[in-house]
Order: C-alpha cells, then sequence, then structure tokens
C-alpha cells in the first residue's frame, strides 16, 4: 500500500512530471514534496496553491446542487486546472474519511505533458492514497 | 541535560542537534523524538489520532483498542494498523502528521519551558513519518501569523464562545457551518474540535474567519452560579465570625 512519498513518485512517473505535492488547504503546509518547485521553493508554492484550493473548495457557487455539499462529500470540489504558457498545474482534492483537508499537486511541462491522462491517474494516486 | 532549562523550542532544537531520542514534555504536550526527529506530539487541546480515526469513521473503535493493546508495548501500533489492513498507509500518514502539527502548535503557543526530558522514551504508535525539528518549530510560527492575518484576536482560541446577536451567516462553506453550528455561549475552540473530531488548529481558524465575518464572538463571561458552592463574597462577608468579631471591635473603637 502506497504512502505519501510512493504516491508522489507514482505521480512524478507521468510524462512532463516536473513537481509534486501533497498540501493541506486550510494550513498551507506541505505533507510531502517532491521534484522541482515553481520559484524553487516548495514551501512558499504549498503555501499559496492552498489559498487557491481553498477558495475552490469553499465556492457555494462552484458545488453541486448549488451550495450544501452534504457531509462526506467535502469538499464539494473534485480537482482544478491551471494552465500557463509552459506549464499545467493540476490540483487534485483528496477525500478522507477523518479531518485532513488535503490535496495533491502535480506540475506538469506543457509541452510534454498530458492533462487528460494527468487528470485520470491523479484521481487514481488520490483514491489509493486514501483507501490502499 | 542543559536542554530542559530552556524553552520547548529551544530544547527542542538542542535535541535536534544532539540526534537525541526520548520524549521532551513541556507545559502545553510532550514531544517524542527519535535520531533528533519529531516521531509524535501529544496536547490536551488536540484530538488524538485515535479520536480522529475513529470518531470519523475510518476506523471501528474495535480495532484501534486491539492494536494499541496488542503492539502499543513494542512502539509498533502504527505498523499494525497498516498490516492488518485497517488503515491505508498513505491514510494513516496523512492522519498522523495531521494530528503532530495539530499538537505541536498548541505545545509551542507561547513558547512555555520545557520540564523534562526522558531519553530513550519511545510513543506506542512507532516511528511513521518523522519530522524534522525545524520544520515543525516553522509550521508553527507560520500557523501563528496565518491566524492572526484572518483576525487579531487571540481571546478567540481560549475562550467561551457566542454568536454575534442578530447577525446572520448566508452560504457558509459546510465545514465552517458545522463549526458554527456548535457555537453555544459555552463550548471553547478546543471543545468544538473534540466534539466535530476537527484538528483544533483548523477550527480556529474556521472561528476566526467566523469572528471576521463579524458572526462570533466570546461569550461575555457568566456570572457565579448561586449555590453554597459559589458563595457571594459580599452577601457572606457580614456572616463570617471574623468579620462580626472586627464589627464588633470597630463600633467598640468608636465608641471610645
Amino acid at each position: 500500500m502506497p504512502g505519501i512519498d510512493e504516491s508522489l513518485l507514482e505521480a512524478m512517473r507521468l510524462p512532463g512530471a516536473r513537481g509534486a505535492w501533497l498540501v493541506d488547504w486550510i494550513s498551507g503546509l506541505a505533507l510531502g514534496a517532491v521534484g522541482e518547485a515553481p520559484g524553487g521553493d516548495a514551501e512558499t508554492t504549498a503555501a499559496e496553491t492552498a489559498e487557491l484550493a481553498r477558495h475552490a473548495a469553499e465556492s457555494g457557487a462552484l458545488a453541486p446542487g448549488g451550495g450544501d455539499g452534504a457531509v462526506g462529500s467535502e469538499p464539494p470540489v473534485e480537482d482544478l486546472i491551471v494552465t500557463t504558457g509552459d506549464s499545467y498545474h493540476l490540483i487534485r482534492f483528496v477525500s478522507t474519511p477523518f479531518d485532513s483537508t488535503v490535496f495533491l499537486h502535480l506540475w506538469l511541462d506543457r509541452g510534454e505533458g498530458n492533462l487528460a491522462l494527468a487528470r485520470i491517474r491523479l484521481g487514481e494516486t488520490a483514491a489509493r492514497l486514501v483507501l490502499g | 541535560m542543559t536542554a530542559v532549562r530552556d524553552t520547548t523550542s529551544a530544547s527542542l532544537d538542542a535535541l535536534a542537534a544532539e540526534a537525541a531520542t526520548g520524549a521532551l514534555t513541556g507545559e502545553r504536550g510532550v514531544f517524542y523524538l527519535a535520531a533528533g526527529r519529531v516521531v509524535h506530539v501529544e496536547s490536551a487541546h488536540t484530538p488524538g489520532l485515535g479520536v480522529l480515526l475513529t470518531r470519523g469513521g475510518a476506523l471501528a473503535e474495535d480495532g484501534w483498542w486491539e492494536a494499541v493493546d496488542r503492539d502499543g508495548a513494542r512502539h509498533r501500533v502504527g505498523r499494525r494498523l497498516v498490516d492488518s489492513g485497517r488503515v491505508a498507509a498513505g491514510a494513516l500518514e496523512v492522519c498522523h502528521l495531521g494530528a503532530l502539527f495539530d499538537a505541536a502548535y498548541f505545545a509551542l503557543a507561547h513558547d512555555p519551558r520545557a520540564h523534562r526530558f526522558r531519553p530513550g522514551a519511545a510513543h506506542w504508535l512507532g516511528a511513521l513519518r518523522p519530522v524534522p525539528v525545524a520544520t515543525v518549530l516553522r509550521e508553527s510560527r507560520r500557523r501563528r501569523d496565518l491566524l492572526h492575518e484572518i483576525w487579531p484576536d487571540p481571546l478567540v482560541d481560549v475562550a467561551p464562545l457566542a454568536r454575534v446577536p442578530g447577525a446572520r451567516a448566508t452560504a457558509l462553506p459546510a465545514r465552517r457551518a458545522r463549526v458554527l453550528d456548535r457555537v453555544d455561549g459555552v463550548r471553547t475552540a478546543a471543545d468544538i474540535a473534540e466534539d466535530l473530531a476537527f484538528r483544533t488548529y483548523h477550527t480556529l481558524v474556521e472561528l476566526r474567519r467566523l469572528a471576521a465575518d463579524g458572526l462570533v464572538t466570546t461569550a461575555p463571561r457568566v456570572p457565579a452560579r448561586p449555590g453554597p458552592a459559589a458563595p457571594d463574597p459580599c452577601g457572606t462577608a457580614w456572616d463570617d465570625p471574623d468579620a462580626a468579631l472586627l464589627r464588633r471591635l470597630r463600633d467598640a473603637l468608636e465608641a471610645l
């Protein structure tokens, strides 16, 4: 069964992967990090992406059914995709049967990465991290 | 050992430099170290790993206690939970780190003095994912700053909390709404965290956001309840034999 590091290394095997993190979207703490960090500082990256993820997770407007996310399906958002000139940033929320508020963040090179594949694989990695 | 005469953070720095193994007890929590790295932290202000796992439904309480009974003395409870298939390795690491940093935040708040270090003492959980001391200290400072940025009133963290009368909450995120539901004029942040099996720091974040939104405030001081256990300091003073004696003495002096 994969732990945090194995899950991040699994994500790094995707084509074009440059860095991967597991981050708490309320505190901004990186629970694990592998590969490069944009700007060179994994902690700053984690804190900034956590703020972005938090706004998405807490958004009533984006939630299915208009806002009252049922308990147990927190957060109501599954993933976020941010595209820049040279990169994709894929943020996948991890649902756990205990209080955790974490997401996987995968940084992909835009030229080499396959966004559709990465999105499917990262979802599988998120599920295995929690369920084994 | 010089380490225990210092504050908790200075003691941890010194123990990390020595690559020490053992348990450092401070006023507000216990840090377990292995080879100078933090393997677990416990604080009375935060729910432990067992509460987080069993109350959330990740693990049946029987399974938790069986693992503690069978492997607690050998400091292998974490490994037992994973090997027996009760909890996924990743889930246990995530929950464990959540509890560790949560307890560390409260154990380091106001950086109290460390009381004692027990060399060689190990935690029954075992080492799951040791964290450098520097990371724990840096994260606790960052968390304090984050709370201050949201709403700079530290009383929200420790006082009984009440809803602001007349304030209406609209479209709160599910998590924040659950925290607000528990604000009743009596419970503190730690009570609410325990009730919800939420990490306490993460509950503080929600409560400070609710305070910033004008929905939650510190509860007014509760007046002392009448009854024999809580005597009125003014009313009963005159029935006190010493007070009566003093009064007679005063009257006698005035009569002179």
